[in-house]
């Protein structure tokens, strides 16, 4: 793999890289003061940290979950609940019922709403509530040491049963039509406007922090030792290490980053729905994450930006075709660049610096990395 | 009583178009190792090419059926040979080859033949409904459970008892002992991914009178028969009956307790804790590696 030759060689190359890519969203609104083009690119950022959130279980740890959407909506309602709470009284009077739940004839809210008036309490169970899914999932699957395919298949069964009982508690979380008509966040003065800069930093500050925590994240023991599983788990299990839990733990870190990610979302859209969690949207950040480079949690997040922006930039007429060429773009990445767009910058490093240096010592390391470089993370 | 035979056959229903729709899946996934998520589509194309036929032409169901199982057939040829063929040794980067191929074919039958949904007519003679035991079925859904049995048969006496079947078996069991031995064994992926993907278009071409005609009536279908297949175990034609049986009366029972929305989640539910504990499916063929 030349990407992870390239960031052993050159640690500080790849800081420098989640650095700058750091500092230009921070620096968009900067230059960028149509609102509605701020609100569109906080809406790719928190997509973009989605998928992320994807490539650290399955760049990194070699877990492909097909049912990144079940973390991805369990936060996105977790924050609407709280915005559907405050903006309720408006539209149904004093009961302060939300509108779908007087439709149900529902005469009280439910016990689980209550809490979710705080709004520290809904940015917390956006985080922790898939973190707790992901870990009970997670060792009931990695204890069991399923892998590989199975995994995939069990992720998207999981994705099933969640959307679909979204969908069937119709009163307690809008059926198909998910909740709407959210209210605006706030925290202490500041009012969070889905069209204003203060929105824009809210998400751009949240990729932010989650790619830099991330690249910790898998420079620590912990991140050698999943890359270590997703090469040959049964290798790390014979050294003594408890596989089930660094798997556990990889997946639920990514969960956590997809519940935040979809709560921007939902407050970037002003509402919740099952769709979040449907198969379509799920496989989607899989594809962005596979055109960014699977191997690269900025890889990843930046493939989810160009293609949505791509996606967002084009004229109507022309979306149609465009769904075409994305297909056979993501084809061509998959079957020519199993890692991505981004290992075209380590191929592309290696062949302007091979020529330079070919002693017979390079050539030799050259031979012994030829074996490995055929093998992809699957 | 009446209602027990009324459930009993809205359970075997679904079972037989669950089968339907799995059995080409349940042949390109154990004898390839191939996740194909374009296997929805291939349904999908199944459908239109009925309604196209049908809507242009005025032929009628039956003489579309085989006509139809050609025509996807030569379509998963070319997605064979053009895509799949170059990822035999990354199973799970077939996972997102074919979804990729999956939304091109989509988009390519939403741009010529519209968005909307289409329909396509039940033949006269079957549109109408039986008598059994005091309970009215409808004619054709005893016609796609006879024809789905017919088309099982048929898939068995293909893989057991004709030479391409047995060349088949070799590659899956070890496919450069087989090709050491003079089997071509890239034509013969070739020609099973075209099997599989024709079986998917001849489901799709049944379905198609019952359910409605959208570009996007893939992707619940591919849902379902993944979980039939990982249910029944890789490679398995009687697991995958078994499997499609199980699922279906499983479906039409809760559904019938409590509604077909929780029916469906909690049998993928029991099908998350059955892959768990049983990985290799219920009636995985020992023999296989």
């Amino acid at each position: 793999m030349s990407k992870s030759t390239l960031s052993r060689s050159k640690p500080y190359a790849q800081l420098a890289a989640y650095l700058l890519f750091c500092a230009v969203i921070l620096a968009v609104p900067s230059f960028v003061t149509d609102a509605f083009l701020l609100n569109k690119f906080a809406r790719y950022l928190a997509l973009g940290l989605a998928a992320a959130a994807l490539a650290l279980s399955w760049g990194y740890a070699g877990i492909l979950n097909l049912g990144q959407g079940v973390s991805f909506g369990i936060g996105a309602y977790a924050i609407a609940m709280h915005l559907k709470l405050k903006t309720s009284p408006v539209h149904t009077g004093s009961a302060g019922l939300p509108d779908f739940m007087v439709w149900n004839n529902l005469d009280h809210l439910p016990w689980f709403w209550q809490p979710f008036h705080s709004s520290l309490f809904a940015v917390a169970a956006g985080i922790l509530a898939p973190v707790v899914v992901a870990l009970l999932l997670g060792s009931f699957m990695f204890r069991a040491r399923i892998a590989g395919v199975y995994v995939a298949i069990i992720t998207l069964a999981m994705l099933a049963v969640v959307n679909l009982l979204f969908i069937d508690q119709q009163a307690y979380t809008g059926g198909f039509n998910g909740i709407t008509d959210l209210a605006w966040l706030e925290a202490g003065s500041v009012t969070f406007d889905p069209y204003s800069p203060a929105f824009y930093y809210l998400s751009a500050g949240a990729l932010s922090l989650c790619l830099l925590l991330g690249l910790a994240f898998t420079r620590s023991k912990a991140g050698l030792i999943l890359q270590a599983i997703r090469n040959d788990a049964d290798r790390v299990r014979f050294f003594g290490y408890d596989v089930a839990a660094y798997q556990s733990l990889a997946f639920a870190v990514s969960a956590g980053m997809a519940g935040l990610a979809g709560m921007l979302y939902a407050m970037v859209l002003e509402f919740a729905s099952p769709t979040f969690m449907g198969v379509p949207l799920s496989l989607s950040m899989v594809i962005w994450a596979a055109v960014g480079g699977r191997g690269s949690l900025l890889g990843a997040a930046i493939g989810a930006i160009l293609v949505n922006f791509m996606q967002g930039s084009l004229s109507e007429s022309f979306l149609d075709t465009w769904q075409l060429i994305l297909g056979g773009m993501f084809i061509l990445v998959v079957v020519f660049l199993p890692n991505g767009l981004s290992s075209l910058i380590g191929i592309l490093a290696d062949r302007l610096t091979r020529p330079a240096r070919q002693t017979p010592d390079t050539a030799l390391a050259a031979l012994s990395e030829a074996p490995r470089a055929g093998r992809t993370p699957s | 009583m009446d209602i027990f035979f009324g459930q009993l056959f809205t359970g075997l229903s679904i079972a037989s178009i669950l089968l339907l729709v799995a059995l080409g899946l349940a042949i390109i996934y154990g004898a390839m190792g191939v996740i194909n998520l374009a296997h929805g589509e291939f349904v999908m194309l199944g459908a239109y090419g009925t309604w196209f036929l049908q809507s242009q032409f005025g032929l009628p169901l039956i003489p579309c059926l085989l006509l139809v199982f050609f025509m996807v057939a030569a379509a998963g040829w070319v997605v064979e040979s053009t895509v799949v063929r170059f990822l035999y040794h990354r199973p799970l980067d077939t996972i997102l080859a074919t979804w990729g191929i999956g939304i091109m074919l989509q988009q390519a039958v939403r741009l010529s033949a519209g968005a909307e949904l289409r329909y396509v007519q039940t033949p006269e003679f079957l549109s109408g409904s039986i008598d059994i035991a005091g309970v009215g079925i409808p004619s054709y859904r005893l016609f796609i459970l006879a024809l789905t049995a017919a088309l099982l048969a048929l898939t068995w006496f293909v893989i057991q008892r004709t030479e391409f079947g047995m060349k088949l078996r070799a590659v899956t069991q070890n496919r450069e002992m087989a090709s050491c031995y003079g089997i071509n064994s890239a034509r013969i992926y070739s020609l099973t991914f075209a099997f599989g993907s024709g079986l998917a278009g001849l489901a799709g071409a049944l379905v198609a009178p019952i359910k409605s005609v959208a570009p996007d009536m893939g992707t619940n279908f591919v849902v379902d028969a993944f979980m039939v297949v990982v249910v029944g175990g890789v490679g398995s034609l009687i697991g995958t009956v078994v499997s499609s049986g199980l699922l279906g009366s499983g479906t039409a029972g809760i559904a019938f307790l409590l509604n077909d929305t929780l029916a469906k989640a909690l049998v993928f539910l029991a099908v998350v804790v059955l892959v768990r504990f049983r990985p290799q499916g219920l009636f995985v063929d020992q023999r296989r590696r």
